[in-house]
């Protein structure tokens, strides 16, 4: 076990190298740079100030003198300045990471856990209206716009009935510390966690519901009914053991995807993480931040990824890590 | 906040165990979970704010430095202008008032303007404020590092400090604009003992500025919000009102809105709040809207030609173009009355300091499209097959929806008198580069502020020296000629009001004439305030000023 992580994380290092590489190319291939959008920000500037920008952050020397600097930058553990935010990209980085982190994993465990839930009523009353019911909202959170998820739960929770604040991760007017600021962060975290979970709930609803009905099938759960077991340890002691593991790929899968969706949640809440950190980098052509994200969120997504894949060997014992 | 911790109990072990069988006590214990966390919670939002008084403005876009003497973008104007004071203030008809400077004169030959300064102020760190900051902050940190120094501080050769409260300029050539380029906006003054000797640029003081202004900076938190204190020792005395003064951000311009109307935000101004969600906030009690507030930004909605390009380098064609818009159509449909119809260079605004005239070549005349029409015959584009006479591109400005909409009426203005036009819609630095550094454009849609005086606010977009590429906002028509060149030139130096405003209103009809640029509108900015605060907007720099006498009850 210890020798496939160890693999799995040198592995990683090519991949990593090649995101920074590719991410660094790619977004230069954009027109305009951030002294221009800095500029037109200052409502007309001389172009004397213009130049002095583009000297200081460097914008003026060639691209892979910039890149070797970059990558010599980053083996040390350096994600290079943000020029816009005068800090130091590491520095931004790092204070953005806590407020996705707690939104993801929240978000994460009410979806797999309603998901899964949801997808076992479903399949064990295959048919019903129970089951049609269950079907039809989750194609509804399937197929409905996170952002309008969120707008239409502002709207209902926080104007008309004024019971969740609109955005934020804290009330900023009222400075709370110690275990007042935790009450008041998960107050503030309730709507954009259920925006972000509507649409996973709906994919592991679904899947877990195929997946228990595909298991249900096979040879085993006939021979099990044969040994004389009842219904119910047939179904959670060996059928949803078995039908867990898509879920568990899926799970490896969402993360990623769900770093995605969260730059929309996190712009329609002003939830301050990092998707909001890469959504504003990215207007601004603020580079080195948004290839120092790019770089940050794809080690995380590779980390969950080996994780997922022990908790493979966890579930289903006839899977050997080498 | 018991049954909270009980309910997670129960919550956790119906999990862990064999929840199977009592399904039914899981279910009970997310409602009640979810119960706990709305009522328990909900009474920490409700007992916020109330010893300290407290008022919470929003800032957008999000703000990238707090370092107004490094930059004038909104964001950071918008925060940093109550950090800082400047030498004078202005009134609504941009008359300039007392400041950190008591008084000031200028000599007979307008070559000499000496400033007698505050006695007793001090800086946010307990240092006094004297003619030596004064000296530094124009010559070495404005003049060099604001985007607008160079220009506003042109003709400063040197300061005199004869004594810690005088400070005396000495011009190279009149500059009656300079005069009004004196707010803490505009020209922050900055302490001298904490800039002297570092790199201007990279000083930590554009994280954490220490100014001389009513409120304290104390907390930045990137992405959410900037947090200022009351200073106590502000030179005014029982100034300023509140205790507390916090800069949120929301990226959402819907959830922007929401936020202001549930109360938790109690300022937005700009375009903070989108056009068709004001007029919904007027509708909404306890909301206060106005438009009062910009006469010193005085933004106008354009429409510029890039005048070495072929057809758009011939004057009937843009005169053409200029008859077919309707002005009153725009405002009504696209900024949904937000505006007024521009006639010229100049906003109407500078009627209170006679710069103005609205005696130019009216292009907002009844038979708008029979004109064009025919300026277009007479320039050689007769109608070909399927009447169309010529094709174009419009680049519309990247910084809202609303330029979008605009871009729609112009190629459906111009559909009417036989030109098809297609636009192309592109993000900040794409359209800034494509526009002001490659001139690759036909006719594109943006605002100009015109700010306190022409000098600064007009001359880059008509004079010669502005046709500079990788400049932004400034001449992209290209378009300039020697006349035009020497008015300006004239009414920057002249010291006779009503001298330059001859000058002035000579320029306007040249330039209305020319048409290098359609002037739509002048667009109002809406304050949208919570009608517990009061005096939000008391001077025509309106939330760009110190906030000092801002209240909330």
């Amino acid at each position: 076990m210890v020798r496939f992580i160890a693999r799995r994380l040198i592995q990683a290092i090519p991949t990593i190298l090649m995101i920074l590489v590719l991410s660094f190319f790619l977004l230069r291939l954009a027109p305009g740079d951030i002294a221009d959008v800095m500029a037109g920000e200052s409502g007309g500037a001389s172009e004397e100030y213009v130049e002095q920008l583009r000297q200081q952050f460097g914008l003026d020397r060639s691209l892979f003198i910039q890149l070797a600097t970059y990558i010599k930058n980053v083996a040390t553990f350096e994600l290079g300045y943000s020029y816009r935010q005068n800090m130091a990209v590491s520095e931004l980085i790092l204070s953005r990471v806590g407020p996705t982190v707690i939104l993801m994993l929240t978000s994460f465990a009410i979806s797999i856990v309603l998901g899964i839930v949801l997808g076992i009523v479903a399949a064990r009353n295959v048919n019903r209206p129970v089951d049609r019911l269950i079907s039809l909202v989750s194609t509804l959170g399937y197929a409905t716009p996170l952002f309008w998820v969120g707008l239409m739960l502002i709207l209902i929770f926080s104007i008309t009935y004024r019971i969740f604040p609109t955005s934020g991760i804290e009330d900023i007017a009222a400075f709370n510390e110690g275990f007042a600021r935790v009450r008041d962060i998960a107050w503030h975290l309730v709507l954009p966690a259920v925006s972000l979970s509507l649409f996973y709930i709906a994919v592991y609803t679904r899947l877990m519901r195929s997946s228990l009905l595909e298991q249900s099938k096979m040879d085993y759960v006939v021979t099990a009914e044969a040994k004389g077991l009842p219904r119910r340890k047939v179904v959670y002691g060996h059928v949803l053991r078995n039908a867990l593991l898509p879920i568990l790929t899926m799970a490896g899968v969402q993360i990623g995807s769900m770093l995605g969706g969260s730059i929309i949640i996190e712009s329609v809440f002003g939830w301050p993480g990092m998707g909001l950190l890469a959504y504003e980098a990215l207007f601004a052509r603020d580079l080195n931040l948004l290839t120092g994200i790019l770089i940050v969120s794809s080690v995380m997504v590779i980390l969950i990824n080996v994780v997922v894949d022990v908790l493979y060997a966890v579930v289903d014992p006839r899977i050997h890590l080498k | 906040m018991e049954s909270f911790a009980k309910n997670s109990a129960a919550f956790s072990s119906g999990l862990l165990g064999n929840w199977s069988t009592d399904r039914r006590q899981v279910l009970k214990a997310l409602v009640g979970t979810s119960a706990a966390l709305v009522t328990g919670a909900g009474f920490t939002g409700i007992a916020s704010a109330q010893d300290t008084k407290t008022v919470v403005a929003l800032v957008q876009p999000d703000i990238s430095t707090l370092g107004q003497y490094l930059s004038s973008a909104l964001a950071t104007s918008l925060v940093a202008s109550k950090i800082y004071d400047g030498l004078l203030e202005y009134d609504f008809d941009l008359k300039p008032k007392p400041s950190l400077a008591e008084s000031f004169e200028v000599s007979e030959d307008g070559l000499t303007v000496t400033f007698k300064l505050r006695p007793g102020v001090v800086f946010h760190d307990g240092k006094p404020f004297t003619s030596a900051d004064v000296q530094f902050s124009i010559l070495e940190v404005l003049k060099n590092f604001h985007p607008r120094g160079s220009i506003n501080f042109k003709e400063v050769e040197a300061i005199e400090t004869p004594d810690e409260l005088t400070a005396v300029f000495k011009l190279a050539k009149p500059a009656p604009y300079m005069i009004s380029a004196l707010s803490g906006y505009e020209a922050p003054m900055v302490p001298k003992h904490l800039f002297e000797g570092t790199d201007i640029r990279d000083n930590e003081q554009a994280n954490a500025p220490i100014g001389t202004g009513p409120f304290k900076f104390v907390e930045w938190r990137r992405g959410q919000f900037v947090r200022l204190e009351k200073n106590e020792n502000y030179w005014q005395p029982g100034l300023p009102k509140i205790d507390r003064l916090v800069f949120r951000y929301i990226p959402d311009a819907g959830t922007r809105t929401a936020a202001i109307e549930s109360g938790e935000v109690q300022v937005a101004g700009f375009g903070a709040v989108f056009y068709s969600d004001v007029r919904h906030l007027e509708t909404v009690p306890g909301m206060e809207v106005t438009q009062k507030g910009y006469e010193m930004i005085s933004p106008v909605v354009e429409a510029h030609f890039n005048t070495k390009r072929a057809p758009f380098d011939q004057v009937k064609v843009r005169q053409a173009i200029s008859y077919a818009l309707d002005r009153q159509f725009i405002i009504d449909n696209v900024w949904f009355g937000f505006g007024k119809p521009a006639t010229g260079p100049i906003s109407s605004n500078f009627a209170a300091t006679g710069l103005y005239t609205s005696d130019v070549r009216n292009y907002n005349v009844p038979d708008r499209v029979g004109q064009a029409k025919k300026l277009l015959d007479e320039a050689g584009f007769p109608e070909k097959e399927g009447g169309i006479r010529f094709e174009m591109t419009i680049d519309p400005t990247p910084y809202g929806e609303e330029w979008r909409r605009f871009g729609e009426y112009v190629i459906q203005a111009l559909n009417t008198i036989g030109i098809k036009a297609s636009m192309r819609y592109e993000d900040v630095p794409t359209w800034l580069k494509r526009i002001y550094t490659d001139y690759d454009y036909d006719m594109m849609l943006s605002w100009i502020s015109n700010l306190a005086d022409p000098v600064t606010g007009i001359h880059r977009e008509y004079h010669s020296n502005s046709i500079r590429p990788g400049a932004v906002f400034v001449n992209a028509t290209q378009w300039s000629t020697p006349e035009t060149d020497a008015l300006m030139d004239q009414a920057a130096n002249e010291k006779d009001p009503a001298r330059r405003a001859e000058l002035y209103h000579q320029f306007q009809k040249l330039v209305v004439e020319a048409a290098p640029t359609i002037w739509i509108m002048e667009l109002q900015f809406s304050t949208v305030t919570s009608d517990r605060v009061k005096d939000a907007v008391v001077s025509p720099l309106g939330l760009y000023a110190n906030f000092a006498q801002l209240d909330i009850v």
